[in-house]
């Protein structure tokens, strides 16, 4: 039978079939409702994510805590520690408890209302990263009323907000019945908090869901449904943002970026991270090692073009520090903007004997930032410092360096939540993680900071230990690292770079698309 | 027959022993996961914490001794990352996997087995020269390379697939296309190789010189005997293709075993490392044996000179 004896024509074939691919492109195009966020993750999601009790210490879980849950007090935009479902945290005199007055009328997915059991749980149940460090300094935790309790410590600590409503999970707070009531294992397939979306669904390695819980205390969120989408690769990431896919990809780095910025209706956004990467000297105390004289690492600093390195690698949009703290942390100083200048780094190093420079061994750093490391080679190179990079798998770098095996030049980085002292305590201080060393002016301000309970006096200390620290470089601070994510052309308010040092789209209630309020 | 059946099990438990002992090991002396898990900066006593969560402060022969005994009652483990058990995200990425394998396997053999037919029967020639550059492409382009340009094209400029993600069969085209060209590569060769030296033997030149035609001859007695190598090969492939299609599914963010053992690999996540290895060389075993008992059964040499 022809085509023609069956009454259709070639003409009509063509047109079926063009119909057909019309319907095909249009379903893989699968461009999301009107009211439905789709978000790329970068990385793979984790249900040990969907429970504030076992973050780690890493930052990524936010990223779904500030969907799911809520906390007494977490950062928020223009406050870093803004209170939440606590109205007010209140310090004793003496500094051994804190006492929180709970927000009223704040009720959970389930319809249940939080009360002061569902914040004393949390705490008692929080067993993520620093629960040691938490838990050994925690006495008790009384209730005085539904929505009143206070926390009793062992011994004064001025970092146990930090710890509480910053760095753990322990604040953030857990329907005390309904974890109870469906186990460990059942939260984590089904969690319930108190935050602004409720979960829908998970598929592992594919997608969460989540719905938009109308009862929200702050507000009710603008979006209606948001879903994230793991695709591990870049390149793939970037294709699904230009097709509509998803309207948020998180981590678009180097030509990637540059592709992204190139593409119509895309647009790049920065979140500059509580990140700073540097160049540590582990070598500066041994007498016998060109380190030891603090002109060289002075020098190492000035040769270094941060400016050009965050044009090529983050599009200019990391932020140049000359610290190795945080610029959103607590305790902060503000150290001079650093300098490069070349000429005056040899003249330094001709000061320190180095006319002609010196062969400076290797500059170790962790693989996956390597592309720093090449570009500060050159940098050095060009002063006569030379050095031969060496880069290592991630986990073999770190546990390297804490294990205090690197030597020459270290490239360096760290995330970890915390503020200023907690920093100085793994990167400075004596006996340090990453410290190969110290220095007894700063040890001995450590020590005094970590005792003072009055604000003022422990920031004039923790200021003037990173002034000591910088004065003695002893390290060439680069960058607070931006993390780059692509959003699309349907999104109104995207979140990032609300708030401060967090490097993904949050708070999620405040996000909309365009033509939403 | 009993006693080469009992000789090949002994065998197979004696590789997966070795399997099971060789990964254990690997896995260890990668690093430890503990510093992949906290931001620089964590305290060592909390570090300390998370090591004896996942018992990694035992010794390493305890750390074995409790592997061992658990993988004979069936428990591989709780993943570091995902807090799971293994094996329940093992069999919730198999299902996933098997899609993409059969439906690579399936585009590999329909292009290489006739592929490798036309280069053989015309061997020397256009076809033959074609086949051999096809396979030589499918062999050595990147799977990461053919995956990007794929998406680029297909997703990017046409807009005819999705880019990623798995769902209905368009999102399996490119994906299975990207694995099944790798295998198709190997399976053309084979088949070609295998066919040559079938259209030289004897029988075929006699089901010639009987006056058969040549697509008969072709296609029912050299192709029947040619394919025994290849569908043995396919099998193994398929094996392959189910268990370490890594680079594929993490381009087109598949989520099979090969993205788990990518993700196993990447967090240090030792459990999910060793279910994967184990398991996917456990089915490589069992094919093994399989095969290895037919073929003993089929020709009674095997089994005699064993």
């Amino acid at each position: 039978m022809t085509a023609r004896s069956s009454g259709t024509t070639r003409r009509s074939v063509l047109v079926l079939s063009a119909a057909a691919m019309t319907g095909i492109a249009a379903r893989a195009a699968g461009a999301a409702p009107q009211d439905e966020l789709r978000v790329a993750s970068h990385v793979s999601l984790a249900p040990t994510w969907f429970d504030p009790a076992e973050t780690p210490g890493i930052i990524t879980p936010f990223m779904l805590l500030y969907a799911m849950h809520d906390a007494v007090m977490k950062g928020m935009p223009g406050n870093p520690m803004a209170p939440c479902l606590a109205e007010s945290c209140t310090m004793a005199p003496d500094g051994l408890s804190y006492t929180l007055a709970l927000r009223r009328g704040v009720r959970f997915h389930n319809g249940e209302e939080m009360t002061a059991e569902d914040v004393k749980f949390s705490l008692e149940r929080y067993r993520g990263a620093a629960s040691k460090s938490l838990k050994e300094r925690v006495a008790r935790v009384d209730i005085h009323e539904p929505h009143r309790l206070t926390i009793h410590l062992h011994n004064p600590w001025p970092d146990f907000l930090t710890y509480y409503a910053g760095a753990t999970g322990a604040g953030w707070i857990v329907p005390k019945k309904y974890v109870e009531q469906v186990g460990e294992d059942g939260f984590k397939k089904a969690p319930i908090g108190a935050g602004p979306y409720r979960f829908v669904s998970f598929t592992p390695g594919v997608e969460l869901v989540l719905e938009a819980f109308e009862g929200y205390w702050r507000k009710k969120p603008a979006i209606r449904r948001l879903i994230f989408k793991v695709i591990p690769d870049e390149a793939t990431r970037l294709a699904a943002l230009q097709r509509k896919e998803v309207d948020i990809a998180y981590s678009i780095r180097g030509e990637l970026a540059g592709e992204l910025l190139r593409t119509p209706g895309l647009s790049l956004n920065p979140a500059v991270s509580s990140a700073p990467f540097w160049l540590y000297f582990p070598e500066q105390w041994d007498p016998q090692s060109p380190w030891h004289d603090r002109r060289v690492r002075q020098a190492t600093s000035l040769a270094l073009d941060r400016e050009t390195i965050n044009q090529a690698l983050t599009m200019g949009h990391s932020r140049l520090t000359g610290s190795v703290f945080p610029e959103n942390f607590e305790f902060y100083w503000p150290p001079p903007k650093p300098a490069y200048d070349p000429d005056a780094a040899r003249k330094l190093l001709a000061e320190a004997g180095h006319q002609r420079g010196f062969d400076a061994g290797e500059y170790y750093c962790d693989a996956s930032y390597a592309n720093i490391g090449e570009v500060v080679l050159n940098n050095l190179r060009e002063v006569g410092i030379r050095v031969k990079l060496r880069p290592l798998e991630r986990a073999a770098f770190f546990k390297a360096y804490a294990e205090k095996k690197l030597k020459n030049i270290v490239q360096g980085a760290s995330g970890a939540m915390g503020n200023c002292a907690t920093r100085a305590e793994a990167f400075v201080a004596k006996g340090g993680v990453y410290a190969y060393g110290s220095y007894p002016d700063i040890d001995a301000l450590f020590a005094e900071q970590a005792v003072q309970t009055d604000r003022a006096k422990r920031t004039a200390i923790l200021h003037k230990l990173q002034q000591l620290v910088q004065e003695k470089a002893i390290y060439a601070p680069i960058w607070q690292l931006a993390f780059l994510s692509g959003v699309g052309p349907r999104v109104g308010q995207s979140g990032f770079g609300l708030i401060d040092g967090f490097a993904y789209t949050a708070p999620y209630e405040d996000l909309t698309l365009k033509g939403q309020g | 027959m009993k006693q080469f059946i009992v000789r090949r099990v002994g065998y197979s438990l004696l590789s997966l022993f070795l399997l099971s002992v060789t990964i254990f090991l690997f896995v260890r002396v990668t690093g430890d996961p503990t510093t992949l898990l906290v931001e620089p900066g964590a305290s060592p006593e909390d570090i300390e914490n998370m090591r004896q969560q996942f018992g990694l402060d035992r010794p390493i022969w305890v750390q074995y001794w409790l592997f061992a005994t658990s993988f004979v009652t069936g428990d591989l483990g709780q993943s570091f990352y995902y807090r799971t058990p293994v094996l329940e995200l093992y069999f919730q990425r198999l299902p996933n996997s098997l899609q993409l394998a059969a439906v690579a396997m399936v585009l590999s053999l329909l292009i290489g087995i006739p592929s490798g037919i036309l280069a053989a029967v015309r061997v020397g020639g256009f076809w033959d020269s074609a086949g051999k550059t096809f396979s030589l492409l499918g062999l050595s382009l990147p799977q990461f390379w053919v995956g990007l340009v794929l998406i680029l094209f297909f997703s990017v400029y046409l807009g005819w697939l999705p880019s990623s993600g798995s769902g209905g069969i368009l999102h399996l085209l490119m994906p299975a296309f990207t694995l099944g060209w790798y295998f198709a590569a190997a399976h053309m060769r084979l088949t070609r190789s295998s066919m040559l030296e079938v259209l030289d033997s004897e029988y075929v030149k006699l089901a010639r010189l009987k006056g058969l035609p040549e697509a008969l001859v072709i296609g029912k007695h050299a192709l029947k005997n040619a394919l025994i190598p290849v569908i043995t090969l396919a099998g193994i492939n398929l094996v392959v293709m189910i268990n370490v299609a890594v680079v594929v599914e993490t381009v087109f963010a598949w989520p099979g075993i090969g993205r788990l053992l990518y993700e196993g690999i990447t967090f240090r996540d030792f459990p999910v490392v060793q279910c994967v290895v184990v398991l996917g060389g456990s089915m490589i075993i069992v094919v093994n044996l399989l095969v290895d008992i037919l073929y003993a059964y089929i020709d009674p040499r095997i089994r005699l000179e064993s």
